[in-house]
């Protein structure tokens, strides 16, 4: 009984990351790096709990929240992809907008820095897990038949491994790597809603913490397979679960030691395991056609 | 010539997105610039304001630049300039009683160090074990800020064990204020320093040619019979060490005890300011000046207005892709259709 | 001109890069069953027209036809439809895919759906069965050796029932077992009903597949007919022109060794043991030729020999070696940085540094001068490396390596991509520095390079120096 509360309590927590991540790794399959998730998922969190509040109603807030990725996500594929610029360069931009909007925004609307504002949450299912938690494991097995087994995912996997390679099987580099940024952003957005709507079931400025950036770790560590992603995302779920848990025990177990625990224990299997699996070669490599 | 009509424009680009940003946020344009000047520069504590702010933001926009420049996707600057706090207030504890000098010396060194040894491994896991830099770092600075939530609660902690916060250093042990009444120290002075030695390294020794070299293209300085992981290494510890200088002057200098808010996002802002400074250390001191006066100022427009310093992320933003879009555009005119 | 009604014709068809008039108003036309070689000197203008018929480039003036009928230009899905399949020089082959996934992208008319690999290899195993072939389907691409990659590729032209394959320089990176059997290839794929056209720079290989030439120069076509009225010295003369004086050799007297390796052992990039147990010497006034096809462990050896690769096993070597590698734009030079500073790199232990600080003055007064003495076009040595032509590019390199008079020189593939001019000139600076008495090991998978220039030439296959040809003595 107590243990299904906490794996809940897991995916609960991995959620908003374990989105991201796995759109993500949809991108980067593509040959796109997308540094720009904090910034998608803020202003999707943002958008999310300004549309639930207005409305009363979370299930627009949550398509408002994706909604909010997708433009994101739309603004930063005519830079990456029509202009063909730095990934990583433009990513940062779109950090910048995306905290500064939200924040700024936030401020208009509600005042004072430190304001929580409380927003309509997502309902649960007979108290146990709300519907965009349950969908998890199903967007990850989605996103895992989608690369590994549709025919997109083919030229999509060839895209980001030799551009060129599927150019000449006549399909458009750009359209699918624009389709596959898209996805992603649209994932990212649905983590950062859920961050607002699901989780706090409010809005702050530091809500998405640095999870934007995580997920782009997640994605290595999980070897840029969506259930990997799944996993690794579980993990850090798992430790921020722990955190929590000793933190109540008051054993006086420095629980910040064990906020770090997940992101050390990322970098080393990084460390141990990343030349074993090699990361798309045409990551973040801009493709330009000539005509 | 060609060039300074393009900073001009730059100039004049970076006003109109502040305009346009205020405009758009519906604020009163006039009134808001003036707040904004005012902050920044209407008298001696504005213009303090902007200098300590400027600080960190050009030395780790510097050290960003080194290691961009060779291809070295360094965004730990936040991780490695605090380290470089942390390393300095450890310092403290041993040297405390030799006085402020040697404390001043040997702290501003061991920051850099610490900062240099962060940025290394980071570097070591991307030549040795292939983890990429942008993945590692950002990792780092996750690690460092909850390692630094810890120290203040145990190792560092102040004396009392009341509050999650270091000792508060004394004024003899802070580096020294001509005007006490203003935030202005002498450790900015390392500032105008830093950037001349940059540029120098950059543009004029055989170490900064080939810092640049490899960045642009590794095989070439490899069948010159260099080593890029080398290259590379050295370029992340320079990095880190302006990063982790930066940290220890804020600590030294401005906040005098480390806490969970030491950092104001220092490291992680600094990219955009690498970033509009086109990598190059005079431009990255221009840009360091106008955002560290935009945020100066935004205290004063806190004050009368909604916005805060946040409005400042949304100009730089618009600033950073708009040179992207800039760069471009100007890349597609020069080839004319490519080929 | 009794020839009937053509399979594929480009009729007036146009294209410019930039500055450079790739092609000026082609007229081809490619009769059905017959293989027709286009014969051109680098940067004649070959690959733009192939990559025209192909579709990934459209021209910017004049007409593709398909059995007469224009077809749609720029779409190389419309070319494959109407049966004109490309195999590209360099091949459009995921190496991370196995053989069976990168035929299954091929053949895949859209991306709706689940990703079906069993009707791809079916059709793929029958057409390999026809010609004989035995493929490991199972295979990661980048595990095949170039020759069974180039049947991938011909095959994936084959599953696609292209009735025009168009093989750009197919022969470029075969060994000399592997041409010949390609030669058979062609003549099967032609006897079945195929149209074939080739893309050439070697005249044996035309006399040897060919039933018909196009010769093309400077974007024009300058010559064309049947092969059985073709001699050598026609073609020669239409591909280049009038030819620049060939290289001079005088003799030279060789003298004391001044490279040497003895039972070394390199690694390649992926860790594979890529030379195994090779001794050489070169002497002073002597060119060492040492060919092979790409990918047998010269470049390795050579990186080895230049000290920018670990190698294990005892090499001498002055310290200074100039090392002149194949590929400008990824070895060579940094195209974004200025000429003076790309001529810098190779100046980095010199006097234009005192104690690691560079006098700058003195460098772009030096870079000026090689730019000088090796004949570089640009406009001033500010310009960025970008913006030179190859030949000017491979000048810069030259100047580079060869303006200290090094004792040893290590060149690979100093010519390749380069017209007969530039290509002659970089030959004589090899010559003259040979001459002053360097040390020269010329890396070359250009057999008539490698005669006309080496005193003695060794042969890499698989990682081993096999048997010393004797130096013909001109």
């Amino acid at each position: 009984m107590t243990w299904i509360l906490v794996i809940i309590g897991i995916f609960r927590f991995a959620a908003p990351v374990a989105f991201a991540a796995i759109g993500e790794t949809i991108s980067e399959k593509s040959g796109l790096i997308n540094i720009g998730i904090e910034g998608i998922m803020m202003m999707a969190a943002f958008t999310a709990a300004l549309v639930s509040e207005v409305t009363g109603s979370p299930w627009l807030g949550l398509a408002a929240g994706a909604g909010g990725g997708l433009v994101m996500g739309d603004i930063q594929s005519g830079f990456v992809i029509r202009l063909a610029a730095d990934q990583i360069v433009v990513g940062m931009g779109l950090n910048l907008l995306g905290i500064g909007l939200s924040r700024t925004l936030y401020r208009i609307r509600w005042g004072g820095a430190d304001a929580i504002v409380q927003v309509p949450e997502l309902p649960d299912f007979g108290g146990w897990a709300d519907p965009v938690v349950l969908t998890l494991p199903f967007v990850a097995w989605g996103a895992h038949w989608l690369i590994f087994k549709s025919r997109w995912g083919l030229a999509a996997r060839a895209a980001g491994e030799y551009p060129e390679a599927a150019e000449s099987a006549g399909f458009s580099v750009q359209m699918i790597r624009f389709k596959a940024h898209l996805l992603g952003a649209l994932l990212a957005g649905v983590g950062g809603a859920y961050l607002s709507l699901g989780i706090s079931g409010s809005f702050s400025e530091e809500l998405t913490a640095g999870r934007g950036f995580v997920a782009i770790a997640l994605v290595t560590f999980g070897r840029w397979k969506p259930m990997g992603v799944l996993g690794a995302a579980l993990l850090i779920g798992a430790a921020e679960q722990l955190q929590f848990w000793l933190q109540g025990l008051g054993l006086g177990v420095p629980h910040q030691l064990f906020g770090a625990l997940p992101y050390v224990l990322a970098l080393a299997v990084l460390a141990a395991s990343v030349q074993r699996t090699r990361a798309p070669q045409a990551l973040a490599q801009p493709y330009i056609k000539v005509k | 010539m060609k060039e300074a009509l393009l900073v001009l424009a730059a100039g004049a680009g970076l006003a109109l997105l502040l305009v346009l940003t205020l405009a758009a946020f519906g604020q009163d344009v006039g009134t808001s610039l003036r707040l904004l000047a005012d902050g920044a520069f209407g008298d001696k504590y504005g213009i303090g304001r902007t200098a300590v702010r400027a600080c960190p933001l050009i030395l780790c926009a510097l050290g960003l630049t080194v290691a961009w420049r060779a291809g070295m996707y360094n965004i730990g600057g936040e991780g490695q300039y605090l380290t470089g706090a942390v390393a300095g207030g450890f310092i403290y504890q041993v040297v405390s009683g030799v006085g402020p000098v040697v404390f001043h010396v040997v702290g501003l060194l061991g920051a850099a160090a610490a900062g240099a040894g962060l940025a290394w491994f980071a570097g070591w896991l991307e030549v040795k074990r292939g983890v990429q830099v942008v993945i590692s770092t950002i990792l780092m600075n996750f690690i460092v800020l909850k390692l630094v939530e810890w120290l203040v609660r145990g190792p560092l902690q102040e004396p009392n064990g009341l509050l999650p916060t270091s000792e508060r250093l004394s004024r003899e042990m802070m580096l020294a204020r001509p005007d006490p009444q203003t935030d202005f120290h002498i450790g900015i002075w390392v500032v105008p320093i830093a950037i001349l030695a940059t540029w120098f390294w950059l543009y004029r020794t055989r170490a900064g040619f080939l810092n640049r070299a490899v960045g642009e293209n590794q095989h070439a300085v490899r069948a010159a019979g260099q080593k890029p992981a080398h290259l590379r290494l050295r370029a992340m510890m320079i990095s880190g060490a302006l990063c982790g200088l930066a940290g220890g002057i804020d600590y030294m200098g401005w906040a005098g005890q480390i806490s969970d808010g030491f950092s104001q996002e220092w490291g992680f802002i600094a990219i955009p300011v690498a970033l509009l400074g086109a990598l190059n250390p005079f431009g990255v001191a221009a840009a360091g000046v106008y955002f560290a006066a935009l945020f100066a100022g935004s205290k004063e427009l806190e004050r009368f207005s909604q916005l805060d310093s946040s409005v400042v992320l949304v100009v730089q933003a618009a600033a950073v892709l708009g040179i992207v879009w800039a760069a471009s555009w100007m890349k597609n005119r020069q080839q004319g259709g490519s080929e | 001109m009794s020839r009937s009604s053509p399979i594929l014709e480009a009729r007036g068809v146009s294209r410019s890069f930039g500055a450079i008039q790739a092609l000026d108003s082609i007229d081809v036309q490619i009769m059905p069953g017959e293989v027709h070689a286009v014969l051109g000197e680098n940067g004649a203008g070959k690959s733009t027209l192939m990559n025209i018929f192909g579709g990934f480039l459209a021209p910017e003036s004049g007409d593709v036809l398909v059995d007469s009928v224009p077809a749609p230009s720029g779409s190389p899905r419309a070319m494959r439809k109407l049966g004109v399949a490309l195999v590209h020089q360099h091949f459009m082959l995921v190496p991370e895919f196995t053989v069976a996934e990168n035929l299954a992208l091929d053949q895949m008319s859209d991306l709706v759906g689940s990703l079906e690999m069993a009707e791809p290899l079916d059709k793929a195993r029958r057409q390999a069965g026809d010609l004989g072939w035995e493929i490991d389907f199972d295979a990661m691409t980048r595990q095949l050796r170039v020759g069974e990659q180039q049947r991938v590729e011909i095959l994936k032209a084959l599953c696609t029932e292209a009735k025009i394959i168009i093989l750009d320089e197919p022969t470029a990176v075969l060994s000399k077992d592997e041409i010949s059997e390609f030669v058979r290839i062609v003549r099967a794929l032609r006897d079945s009903g195929k149209t074939i056209v080739l893309i050439a720079h070697k005249l044996s290989e035309v006399f040897a597949m060919a039933d018909y030439v196009t010769v093309l120069r400077g974007g024009r076509i300058v010559h064309s007919g049947p092969i059985g009225e073709q001699t050598d010295e026609s073609l020669a003369q239409a591909m280049v022109g009038d030819p620049p004086a060939l290289a001079q050799r005088s003799l030279v007297e060789a003298a004391g060794v001044l490279l040497r390796a003895d039972e070394i052992e390199v690694k390649g990039d992926r860790g594979n043991l890529a030379v195994r147990s090779a001794s050489l010497e070169v002497r002073s006034g002597e060119i060492l030729g040492l060919g092979g096809v790409d990918g047998n462990g010269q470049i390795e050896l050579g990186e080895a020999l230049a000290g920018i690769r670990p190698a294990s096993g005892v090499i001498e070597r002055p310290k200074q070696i100039a090392y002149l590698p194949q590929d400008r734009h990824k070895d060579g030079l940094v195209l974004s940085m200025p000429l003076w500073e790309n001529l810098l790199i190779g100046q980095l232990d010199s006097d234009l540094f005192a104690f690691g600080v560079l006098k700058r003055s003195a460098a772009l007064h030096w870079a000026a001068d090689v730019m000088d003495e090796y004949e570089v076009k640009a406009e001033s040595v500010h310009a960025p490396a970008r913006s030179l032509s190859g030949g000017n590019q491979q000048k810069v390199l030259a100047g580079r390596t060869l303006s200290q008079h090094p004792g040893v020189i290590i060149a690979v593939n100093p010519t390749r991509g380069l017209d007969v001019r530039a290509a002659a000139f970089v030959h004589d600076r090899l010559l003259q520095a040979r001459q002053d008495g360097a040390a020269v090991l010329l890396i070359s998978t250009d057999w008539d390079e490698l005669a006309a220039l080496a005193d003695r030439t060794l042969f890499m296959s698989r990682g081993k120096l096999q048997q010393e040809l004797l130096g013909d003595g001109k």
